[in-house]
């Protein structure tokens, strides 16, 4: 028992040693990132991607559809945001704490992309 | 416009939805945790791995936990627990929330602020079951329904361990993992599933079945086929708490598992439990994601959705039940265990892991959505109200804002679980294979177990 309980916290020690973080490569989050969203009949592009965002960085969705409809960020509270048919530029805003948001378009039954703060 | 990711202070309602509009499931909660890095979840396998074989090798040859047996009696806390003003105390809180709950469903409004769904949702299925963990079987103290049914039966005079006919034995289990299997379907599948006209739905035919069961069958009804009762008590055997010939006493984890008695459906159980958790990290992961939005023949049928995420929920618990299975089954026995017995011998091994994984996935949703639903407990009708002093607390995101932490967290449950689970296998794998077969019979078990843990942390990973 007392040998299975070294090996335990050895395990258990370097866990924690890995946790102490991990430095991420920099990149420029004083750019907006624009995503592209293309509505065309039934489908829409992109469908399904994952976007990396910082905290705190800019986010704006360029939207050219067919026909005007609604997007919904799923934030708490969840977000819709309307667009117009041609082209329309969302001012998403910043997104102040780290997770996974979904970007969906409910009328289509399909998530555009995630959205990885971190 | 106000930042997304904090919370807002005006009530922002549900867009009416228009009939002919495809409706989408996405489960309760706002943004989802952050996928797990990979160097923690290698860590975690490795670890995982290096336990497993570390206990397979050193750990003890013959049975150490004596199950009902072991324990020390604790009078004081026994005097406390057991006495008629605590009991009576928890029989009304329990009530307290059925009439709670039945006044916001029923006169509550249509919206995602509705206390009903956060109380449903995270509450009832995340902090019972976590409750329990630390305090013993919660559920069965508070059940309403257990209430009801006793007040009924003292009522008609008869005792409360008897209805109509006994509860038939080889029904087991069965009727909890079909009622948690109806649970997570509601949760992950159905497309209205968030709304509160479903949710309150669900309640009252959940609320109905437990009360004709109980007058059919008895009290023994909600021991076997309560889901809340039956995951309540599961996490209860990771609880410290126990019972010996009726009175209260402390005892190992470990020791609490060996008391789980094996019966039908409590494989079941614990399939429906780890593959729909499973499911739910797996349908918010970018292949699935994709896979489904760039489905074209889905598109325009209201129907399809929900087939596909069914076919794939029942799919993810049956990959469980067989790797369970074969994990098991494919071990030397003599002739006096049945090959066919022994997933329900071990079924208590892999509730560690389970919880270790439940703890992992709905941690956050627990912690700062559970936040969300005090603020909410405040105004069930929605209308600006602060009835018990909450509405205008703030919540305070403690692990969202901290990710390095958070995958830490998790990666600790999901490991601390199969740790847990190992051991408790080597001791029933001591217990019930010839001496002859206890190292190498042990093996594909690990061998499953390990392919349980590994395959929860790749989930957390890519989710």
């Amino acid at each position: 028992m007392r040998r299975l309980l070294a090996v335990l916290t050895v395990v258990g020690a370097l866990s924690l040693l890995a946790a102490c973080g991990s430095d991420e490569p920099e990149t420029d989050t004083s750019q907006p990132v624009t995503v592209e969203i293309e509505f065309s009949g039934d489908t829409v592009t992109p469908a399904g991607d994952r976007i990396r965002v910082a905290k705190g960085q800019e986010v704006e969705f360029e939207v050219k559809a067919d026909a005007p409809g609604e997007i919904h960020v799923h934030t708490t509270p969840d977000k819709t945001l309307p667009y117009d048919a041609g082209t329309t530029l969302i001012e998403v805003g910043t997104f102040d704490r780290p997770g996974v948001y979904s970007v969906e378009s409910h009328a289509l039954g399909k998530t555009i992309v995630q959205l990885e703060v971190s | 416009m106000t930042a997304p990711g904090a919370v807002a202070s005006e009530v922002l309602s549900d867009p009416a939805r228009p009939a002919d509009t495809l409706v989408w499931a996405h489960g309760v909660g706002g943004a989802k945790d952050l996928p797990i890095p990979p160097e923690l979840a290698i860590l975690g396998a490795v670890a995982a791995m290096a336990v497993s074989f570390g206990v397979l090798a050193l750990a003890w040859r013959t049975p150490r936990f004596s199950g009902e047996s072991a324990g020390t009696p604790v009078p004081l806390v026994e005097r406390v627990v057991d006495s008629a003003v605590v009991r009576w105390a928890l029989r009304v809180i329990g009530l307290f929330f059925l009439v709670y709950l039945a006044f916001a469903a029923v006169f509550g409004q249509e919206l995602q602020l509705n206390p009903l769904i956060g109380i449903f949702y995270i509450w009832w299925w995340v902090g019972v079951p976590v409750a329990s963990v630390f305090l013993g079987p919660v559920w069965r103290a508070i059940s309403p329904a257990r209430t009801i049914n006793a007040g009924l039966t003292w009522l008609t005079g008869g005792g409360s361990g008897n209805g109509l006919f006994t509860y038939p034995a080889k029904l087991g289990y069965w009727p909890a993992a079909l009622g948690l299997l109806a649970f997570v379907w509601q949760e992950l599948v159905h497309p209205d599933g968030v709304a509160v006209h479903s949710v309150r739905l669900w309640c009252a035919v959940y609320l109905a079945i437990m009360l004709m069961g109980g007058l059919i069958f008895g009290s023994t009804f909600y021991k076997y086929a309560d889901p809340f009762e039956v995951l309540s008590e599961m996490a209860a055997k990771l609880s410290v708490w126990g019972r010996r010939e009726g009175r209260l006493v402390v005892r190992s984890p470990l020791a609490n598992l060996d008391t789980v008695e094996p019966a039908p459906g409590l494989v079941a159980v614990m399939c429906v439990l780890f593959g729909s958790t499973a499911f739910d990290s797996f349908s918010h992961s970018t292949p699935w994601v994709k896979l489904l939005a760039g489905a074209d023949w889905m598109s325009g049928r209201p129907w399809t959705l929900p087939f596909v995420n069914t076919v794939a929920l029942l799919g993810f618990c049956l990959v469980v039940a067989v790797v369970f299975a074969l994990g098991t089954m494919l071990t030397g026995v003599d002739e006096s265990v049945r090959r066919r017995d022994l997933p329900g011998q071990f079924a208590h091994t892999i509730v560690p892991i389970i919880v270790g994984y439940l703890v992992a996935h709905y941690l956050t949703l627990l912690v700062e959505q559970g936040q969300q639903t005090l603020i909410q407990f405040s105004d069930p009708l929605s209308d600006g109200s602060n009835l018990f002093g909450t509405a205008n607390l703030e919540i305070h995101y403690i692990l969202s804002d901290h990710p390095t932490f958070l995958a830490t967290i998790k990666v600790i449950a999901v490991v601390a679980g199969h740790v847990l689970g190992v051991i408790s296998s080597h001791d029933r794998a001591v217990r019930l294979l010839p001496a002859r077969h206890h190292l190498t019979g042990q093996i594909p078990l690990l061998v499953a177990m390990i392919c349980f843990t590994v395959g929860g942390l790749y989930l957390l990973f890519a989710s």
